[in-house]
């Protein structure tokens, strides 16, 4: 798991939709081919259909079985909004006090970054005692926990980040606390947090996932855990899927509303068109 | 030159590998046959034919020195035993059909349990005294194999288990907490484990054991209820059954094993003192109430121990595709004639492979199964 993302340089808003699907020509080429092989590999090689699925069997699986599993998926994709949300939401709140008062940060910045590399999913049963079982609350709780950490470091680190110099500037004009904190600090802070935010979305989905294996009926992962114990392998990869489109649904959503919020962003101009 | 030092090396090491191999092969018969047994769970009386049939001495007999491999949780047989790692394993037979209706070239040849031990059950005093009586309510179940008896009896009473509308199914941990505390309305448990579980704690309300008489108990095997299907069976795969030998090696093996559970029926509470020191983490009081239930699903058994009639291997099935554990029924996915051919030897030694005047024990629970 990383300990900090950095903000990933992003591309102009009025750069050509056509340039972008070049860009995207080398990686469907790769993708495509990819099943392409997994498909002829299966059956140059024999391989039993336990141990691996064609993936025309896991679409036709993903069509039979599509109420399921998106009622299954949409399951999960609650549990991973929850935590994504309240992880984040205190990892930002957290951050910002810490921001405020650099003492207390310096001191507990250690403990975050030691404390980001547990692994936390290990957790995942004792949410279950914790919380009610019965309730999405066990699995929103380690998917909040997850996104916890990355979001938090990242976001003080932004908010930290700050050149002297432009705080300096700010001081020149009499700025207050608040206004350095509003004028300057969250607009150096946002790249950082949305970055991590995406990582959050990714973490989230983990987490709904693995502690969904302890977890109710009808969730994504004892969807999966049922199906192989059924050597129902076709099903079990087709809601696999499903959690991947989920999770990259909600990394594509964050994107987005990086792109939207960033593009007000007056500083954006100056850090270039990356 | 370093090329040749290299090539011989390479010849020295698969001829010295070929003559191991060789050596290994040779000896067979004055050395017994390895062979592993992959259980569907934890030690417990619910295994007790085949610790027995180690413990005396029939797997050595028949020439075989069986590994038993205790399951868990996490393990399923038929994984096991299709990757190789065990010859023989035991799971619940419609457990079977769906493996093998994904292409997993699994065979039954023993079918030991002629009856479900499979049961729902609610509080008597909540009023749930009929599966139709539990839509709407929070319904346990294990998941991941163990679900499709309670699954078809929702099903057939009008219950879909998949519409959260219609009841909420609840994965069921493998204690009865969840029931006990009620925060369930019903908790599935085999008449071997969960029920006794049930039994042997305190009611806080009057500081004496739970009594049956609490409970409402659907035995999915009932005509009531109608939907038990077969569970433990003994099962191969069809490449391993084909080596060479290997024929002879299933006749032994189910001989052997049949010989220990025909011990247990005889000499049930040594059989309980053989569990218990082969896994001695369950209790003895609830190792004993569960030797009992287990005899009630093996015994008596009309066509020989292993053995069931066609129509009951067709019931499971019908039950299975019915109620969507597998798609068509399968073809050719039990056999019985090795168990034919163990049964013909035992009863040619005088053996009783029926059990008809076996009666069962009457057992007192312990609190806490102590």
């Amino acid at each position: 798991m990383s300990v900090v993302a950095e903000p990933t340089p992003r591309g102009t808003v009025l750069r050509s939709v056509g340039t972008r699907v070049v860009d995207w020509i080398p990686a469907i080429i790769v993708f495509v081919g990819a099943i392409v092989i997994w498909q002829l590999a299966i059956e140059i090689f024999n391989i039993r259909r336990f141990l691996l699925p064609k993936p025309g069997a896991i679409v036709s699986a993903f069509w039979d079985q599509r109420s399921v599993l998106w009622h299954a998926g949409w399951l999960t994709l609650k549990e991973a909004l929850g935590g994504f949300v309240l992880g984040s939401a205190a990892g930002i709140l957290v951050a910002t006090v810490l921001a405020r008062f650099r003492g207390l940060g310096d001191a507990l910045m250690p403990i975050a970054i030691a404390a980001n590399a547990i692994p936390i999913i290990a957790f995942a049963p004792i949410f279950n005692a914790w919380f009610d079982p019965l309730s999405l609350a066990p699995r929103i709780a380690t998917a909040a926990v997850l996104c916890f950490f990355p979001v938090m470091v990242n976001t003080l680190r932004g908010l930290t980040s700050v050149k002297p110099s432009q705080v300096e500037l700010m001081r020149a004009y009499a700025a207050g606390e608040f206004q350095i904190f509003r004028r300057v600090r969250v607009p150096t802070a946002l790249p950082y947090l949305f970055s991590a935010l995406k990582v959050a979305t990714v973490l989230a989905m983990i987490g709904a996932i693995v502690s969904d294996y302890f977890g109710t009926f009808g969730s994504l992962g004892i969807l999966i855990k049922n199906s192989v114990s059924l050597f129902d392998f076709e099903t079990a990869w087709a809601a696999i899927l499903v959690a991947s489109i989920l999770g990259v649904a909600m990394y594509v959503a964050v994107a987005l509303v990086e792109r939207t919020v960033l593009q007000w962003d007056p500083t954006r101009q100056e850090r270039g068109s990356g | 030159m370093r090329n040749r030092a290299l090539l011989a090396v390479g010849v020295l090491a698969v001829a010295s590998l070929a003559l191991t191999a060789a050596l290994q092969a040779a000896p067979g018969k004055q050395h017994a046959k390895k062979v592993t047994l992959q259980l569907k769970w934890v030690t417990q009386a619910q295994f007790a034919g085949y610790y027995a049939a180690k413990e005396k001495g029939y797997y050595k007999k028949a020439g075989l020195d069986v590994n038993i491999k205790v399951g868990g949780p996490d393990i399923t047989p038929e994984q096991v035993v299709l990757a190789g790692q065990a010859d023989f394993g035991l799971d619940w037979l419609p457990n079977l059909f769906a493996t093998r209706e994904k292409g997993g070239k699994l065979v039954s040849i023993a079918q030991v349990f002629a009856r479900s031990g499979m049961t729902e059950i609610t509080w008597k005093d909540s009023g749930i005294d009929s599966i139709k009586k539990m839509r709407g309510k929070k319904v346990g179940v294990w998941c991941c194999g163990n679900q499709p008896e309670l699954f078809a009896a929702l099903t057939k009473n009008g219950i879909n288990p998949a519409k959260a509308s219609q009841v909420t199914i609840v994965n069921q941990p493998f204690d009865m907490n969840l029931f006990l505390q009620k925060k369930i309305d019903a908790a599935a448990a085999m008449t071997y484990n969960e029920l006794a579980q049930v039994l042997e704690t305190k009611n806080p309300d009057t500081g004496k054991l739970y009594q049956l008489s609490d409970l409402n108990v659907f035995k999915m095997d009932s005509a009531a209820v109608g939907t038990g299907m077969l569970e433990d069976n003994v099962f191969v795969t069809e490449n391993w059954l084909n080596k060479p030998g290997n024929k002879t090696t299933a006749v032994q093996f189910l001989k052997a094993s049949f010989q220990g559970w025909i011990y247990c029926r005889q000499h049930f509470q040594e059989c309980v003192n053989i569990v218990l020191k082969n896994g001695p983490t369950l209790g003895t009081g609830h190792q004993t109430w569960q030797m009992n239930e287990i005899n009630k699903l093996v015994w008596p058994n009309s066509t020989g121990i292993g053995v069931v009639p066609k129509k009951a291997i067709a019931n499971t099935a019908n039950i299975a595709k019915t109620y969507g554990v597998i798609k068509k029924v399968p073809q050719n996915a039990t056999t019985y004639q090795y168990a034919d051919k163990a049964l013909d030897q035992l009863k040619n030694a005088g053996v009783d492979v029926y059990g008809k005047d076996w009666k069962p024990a009457n057992v007192k629970v312990t609190e806490g199964g102590k």
